[in-house]
């Protein structure tokens, strides 16, 4: 793939992926609210991780500086030891009651 | 992006979410899909609208293309009643926003994205799945369990979530204008320049690529050895002037790799520590304990068992 | 002192003799032991608390504040013999701050000079007295109040000197509070009986209103004057240095609010209602506090700070208008009195309105003599009074006591308060004659707004005296023996020899403590008119050795150009006489006086004994036939019911003040308890009613509210960005 460097990028640009990054983010968000599923809320939040990656990368591409890209880096690191502690804390609440059920856990307001 | 209309649009593309959510009879949903649809659509006019720029139909159809995917995605992962089609559509929304960051000529965070959401993350998350959910052998949606099915208060979350867009949209409103003009190409060839000049035998072997007859290194070694113009970057020796060629130039994943390694060598580390301790906390997590009994804790730690068996061998002398 | 120097001259006759000069203040070490007439009453205080505290059932608290007032009396003595010139003696060093361009000094000190000796002698001579007729007249009390009243009585006099001695005006305000309190402890001594708690509360709060007058005045004196020691104010005025000073308001409303603390003090018009109700304390205490020594601070307060006085002339004239009123009010009403301690006390309301009367039309001497005889005559009067209260079970009606000169056991009474009451009346060549004269004369001299007019009902009011005077004793002590016990009946009842009438009641007689007090006191009030023809040093001088005495003190300090300035009362003695701008019927006011006086305490003693000894029941058909015509029955009523002035300060201040309270106590209780305490505790549950569903456990829940929270924070500071940016920026 070679590089093609006459390609600039504008604001123009970056305010649509802005845009795409928003609402990814807000989806994701009304998917973590609306879901009752533990692992699914789980995958909602990726999905905010996702967005904010793709706002960082746009960013970095706009100054052409790649610490946006190296914070990607970092959000994959979070986001993969987030997953790895939350299945593991998801499979212990299922053994104790047998549902993923969010709601079955209403010991918070005791 | 002035006035109301991008509140507008945040508006509607809710109420198409809340349609999509709501449990309701198909045409609903269609209405739902079709409005969303018509509101990004608009919202990508209203973006290329406000400010003047170039149009290049290969780059920003595929653009527009990985976004429709992405966000139709997100939509139904975030309304399917099975959690693994879920995963699945949120495998779909990382191979788009791959493709958007190839657009964006992050070729390597493409590539890593894939690599470890779509190939160790979300197959994690499958594996999770599989050990919880009863997996139904028939196809049919009914069957999954009821809070699967009912979306949780939708309402209150759509207006929260707009809420929310509203503020991104007014950030964006308000930001936007007054960032300074983005990188142009004289500083992306700076760019280049600079991390050519740490590549020493990249350097070398570049300028030896373009012209074998080169003197080289320069004799003026206090002299900063690749300079750069409109053109490109090129190396000064003696009185020649050296051009060299883009294929030589560094890659992003060169850029990304020094970056990472000479200006974020801590961080890098303790993203190293942080993920071992995750594995380490998943694995005392999700293994099965095994309750002792008190005599079993007594006889652990070398005391007498405060209730021998009574059938037991164990002699009481 | 210049030529333009010209003294207030006090009576007639007096050449002008230049103001003391004040800078002359002898700053006197060696009399140290003149500190003891304070703390001799301050040790007594200690003593007979310590007797109250052990219980002592003896008289030896009596005999102890006896002593100590004794010795007061003495030290008090041998001052006045002493030195003619003011001095001051520092006791101790009480508040002493300086900073860079003022200072506020008060010492512990005593200013000593001839106004000091005078109203000190009185003071602590008739404590002595007495403090030792009550040592007697406590007895029922013995072991349970008679400690306490005789502290009440230290207290008294302790204040009383700080007030009269003191250096400086916060001096004077703490024996003026003093005074108030030990009055307040005095008059609610049967603290068991609900009326002399009333008037006690009710003789407290009235003061008060006056001693807010002379907190003030004692502000504004120091804020205008930088100072508050005699000395250095009196030599302020004396320089003229007062010039600067004078056109600032704060000159012209001193001497009001001075004149309301004498008001309250002395009971005058708007505030004398107290003084007849504090007739509820013991009868010594009526004697000494309430009509001989502690009313007549006022005066006191007045005559010390005389010169402030002259610089507001018109506060003078505000003084002799109400004086003389308040004497004619006061007079009228005590006409119309049946209990023996009231007339007494609107007697002396009447009498303090004389002398304020005095002060008013410049006869600083005039008024200062009235106070000391009146001092003896009056004390002498309510002495009997209460020697017939407690001969007679607390019997104070006149109309049911008859013939006491026949009793026996009780001539004395009977003849002292002849003495009295001859005194009171201004009969001539008594002490009251010469010293209501000096008075009545000077109203007639000094030119004022309707002083005329002032002098014909001063004359009036001093044949209603004559009158009410004569009408006591003509009805108590004169005709047929004729008693009824009152309704206090001692267990430890005496059996003296006493007339039985029948009503298996036995009055005991005085015995001799008593009866010596009554003839001391009487022989005072006799010679109290000695020193009107006593001279001390000026040896042409009219009016004697208490004229001489008030000329050498603060009271007659003129003020130098004073007269020049217009407004002033012009008070133009000449040297000789024979050249008064005022007369009366053609004749010298002051001999005319002596004429006239003598006639009016004449007539009206002749009319008391006309309607009250020798036709008594004509007194009773004058009365019915008054009653029976309405033109004229609202006079006899009205001065029987005091002319309504309690009911009239009822509705005008108590009803509103209930009103005010009554609403003040619904705010309190419905506004501050109701809705800042009591909502303020409700608050917290009734937000966290609101809040509560949010704590429902639900993880999605807290998800909502803390998502929609960070979001509205997030808009919230985009706007304010874009808030602050347009306005900053363009």
């Amino acid at each position: 793939m070679t590089l093609q460097l006459a390609v600039t990028f504008s604001q123009l640009s970056l305010s649509h992926y802005l845009v795409m990054s928003s609402v990814l983010f807000v989806i994701g968000l009304v998917g973590f609210l609306t879901r009752r599923n533990l692992i699914v809320m789980f995958l909602c939040t990726e999905l905010m991780f996702q967005a904010a990656a793709i706002a960082f990368v746009a960013f970095g591409r706009y100054w052409y500086d790649f610490t946006g890209q190296v914070f990607v880096i970092f959000i994959l690191t979070v986001a993969a030891a987030e997953a790895a502690l939350a299945l593991a804390l998801v499979v212990l609440l299922y053994r104790r009651r047998s549902t993923l059920n969010a709601d079955e856990w209403m010991e918070l307001s005791e | 992006m002035d006035g109301l209309y991008p509140y507008i649009a945040c508006l509607s593309g809710a109420f198409a979410l809340y349609l999509l959510l709501r449990p309701g009879p198909l045409v609903v949903k269609l209405l739902g899909t079709v409005i969303g649809f018509c509101t990004l659509a608009w919202l990508m006019v209203i973006c290329s609208q406000t400010v003047p720029g170039s149009f290049e139909p290969g780059r920003d159809i595929l653009f527009l293309v990985f976004g429709a995917i992405a966000i139709s995605a997100a939509v139904r992962m975030i309304t399917h009643p099975r959690p693994v089609y879920s995963a699945l559509y949120f495998v779909m929304v990382v191979m788009s926003s791959a493709g958007l960051f190839l657009l964006l000529e992050a070729e390597f965070m493409a590539f890593a994205l894939i690599i470890v959401y779509a190939g160790a993350i979300l197959i994690t998350y499958m594996f999770v799945l599989m050990l919880a959910q009863q997996a139904s052998e028939a196809e049919n949606v009914e069957e999954a369990p009821l809070y699967d099915r009912l979306a949780r208060e939708p309402a209150s979350a759509v207006v929260v979530g707009l809420i929310l867009a509203g503020t991104l949209i007014s950030a964006m409103t308000t930001g936007l204008s007054h960032l300074p003009e983005p990188m142009d190409q004289n500083g992306m060839n700076q760019v280049h320049g600079d991390l050519l000049e740490s590549l020493p035998r990249q350097l070398n072997e570049a300028v030896i690529r373009s012209d074998p007859d080169a003197v080289w290194p320069p004799l003026e070694a206090n002299q900063k050895s690749v300079q750069w113009d409109e053109d490109g970057a090129y190396v000064v020796s003696g009185t020649d002037v050296i051009r060299i060629a883009p294929e030589s130039m560094p890659t992003n994943t060169q850029h990304v790799g020094w970056s990472l390694v000479h200006s974020f060598p801590a961080s890098l580390e303790l993203a190293g520590v942080i993920l071992l301790l995750a594995m380490f906390g998943a694995v005392v997590l999700a293994r099965r304990q095994v309750e002792y009994g008190e005599d079993e804790l007594r006889v652990e730690v070398g005391l007498e068992p405060m209730h021998p068996s009574e059938d037991g061998d164990g002699d009481q002398a | 002192m210049t030529g333009t120097t010209i003294a207030i001259r006090i009576a007639e006759s007096i050449p002008a003799v230049p103001a003391v000069p004040m800078a002359d203040v002898v700053e006197a070490t060696s009399h140290w032991w003149a500190g003891f007439i304070l703390w001799c009453p301050l040790i007594s205080l200690v003593l007979c608390g310590l007797c109250a505290a052990f219980r002592v059932k003896s008289k030896l608290p009596a005999w102890i504040t006896v002593l100590s007032l004794a010795c007061s009396f003495t030290f008090t003595v041998i001052l006045g013999n002493l030195e003619d010139v003011p001095e001051r003696i520092n006791l101790f060093e009480w508040i002493a701050v300086f900073w860079s361009d003022g200072s506020f000094v008060a010492n512990f000190a005593l200013y000593i000079d001839s106004l000091t000796i005078l109203w000190m002698s009185f003071v602590t001579g008739l404590g002595t007295l007495i403090a030792l007729y009550a040592s007697e007249y406590m007895e029922p009390d013995l072991g349970k109040g008679y400690a306490r009243f005789f502290a009440g009585v230290s207290v008294f006099l302790f204040a009383m000197g700080c007030l009269v001695m003191g250096d400086n005006l916060l001096m004077l305000y703490l024996g003026w509070e003093g005074v108030g309190f030990a009055s307040y402890w005095l008059i609610g001594y049967y603290y068991r009986r609900p009326e002399a708690v009333a008037a006690a509360k009710k003789a407290f709060i009235v003061n008060r209103i006056g001693d807010l007058g002379l907190a003030l005045a004692i502000y504004l004196i120091w804020a205008t004057f930088g100072t508050i020691q005699y000395n250095e104010l009196m030599t302020l005025l004396d320089e003229g240095t007062y010039a600067t000073v004078y056109e600032h308001w704060s000159v012209e409303a001193i001497p009001y609010l001075l004149m309301l603390a004498a008001f309250g003090k002395s009971a005058q018009l708007p505030l004398y209602i107290w003084l007849p109700d504090a007739m509820e304390g013991p009868t010594p205490v009526s004697a000494l506090i309430h009509a001989a020594t502690m009313v007549t601070a006022g005066i006191y307060l007045i005559a010390r700070m005389y010169p402030f006085f002259l610089l507001e002339p018109t506060s003078l004239h505000v003084v002799a208008w109400v004086g003389g009123l308040t004497a004619l009010l006061a007079a009228t009403i005590g006409m119309a009195q049946y209990d023996i301690k009231r007339i007494f006390a609107y007697s002396t309301v009447s009498q303090l309105g004389f002398m304020f009367l005095g002060l008013g039309v410049l006869t600083t001497y005039g008024a200062s003599y009235h106070v000391f005889t009146h001092a003896f005559f009056k004390a002498v009067l309510f002495l009997t009074a209460g020697a017939v209260m407690h001969g007679f079970a607390g019997q104070l009606d006149l109309r049911k006591l008859s013939g006491l000169r026949r009793m026996k056991g009780w001539r004395i009474v009977a003849w002292t308060m002849f003495v009295g009451c001859i005194c009171l009346a201004g009969f001539p060549f008594t002490s009251g004659y010469f010293s209501k004269d000096a008075i009545l004369a000077e109203a007639f001299v000094t030119q004022g707004p309707g002083f005329e007019i002032l002098g014909w009902i001063a004359i009036f009011t001093a044949f209603l005296t004559a009158y009410y005077t004569f009408r006591v004793w003509c009805r108590v002590c004169a005709g047929p023996v004729h008693f009824e016990p009152g309704d206090e009946l001692h267990d430890d009842d005496h059996h003296d020899d006493g007339h039985d009438e029948g009503h298996g009641f036995h009055p005991h007689a005085p015995r001799f403590a008593i009866n010596f007090v009554l003839v001391v006191i009487a022989a005072g009030a006799l010679l109290a008119s000695v020193p009107y023809f006593m001279t001390n040093e000026v040896s042409d001088i009219k009016g004697g050795w208490i004229a001489d005495m008030v000329n050498d003190s603060t009271a007659a300090s003129g003020i130098p150009g004073h007269a020049e300035h217009p407004g002033t009362i012009a008070h133009d003695h000449s040297g000789d006489h024979g050249h008064h701008h005022g007369s009366i019927l053609g004749m010298d006011p002051h001999v005319a006086m002596y004429y006239i006086s003598g006639v009016v305490g004449g007539v009206g003693l002749f009319l008391a004994f006309w309607l009250h000894l020798w036709r008594r029941q004509d007194a009773d058909r004058l009365r019915s036939w008054l009653l029976a015509r309405a033109w004229i029955r609202w006079l006899p009523v009205a001065m029987e019911n005091k002319w309504y002035v309690d009911e009239v300060y009822h509705a005008l201040v108590r009803a509103p003040l209930w009103l005010l309270g009554h609403i003040f106590h619904g705010f309190d209780r419905y506004i501050i308890d109701g809705l800042l305490v009591d909502g303020t505790a409700r608050l917290p549950r009734l937000v966290a009613k609101w809040f509560q569903p949010l704590q429902n456990g639900m993880l999605q829940s807290y998800a909502i509210t803390m998502a929609g929270g960070a979001a509205l924070i997030a808009l919230l500071m985009i706007l304010m960005m874009q808030f602050f940016e347009g306005g900053g920026v363009q």
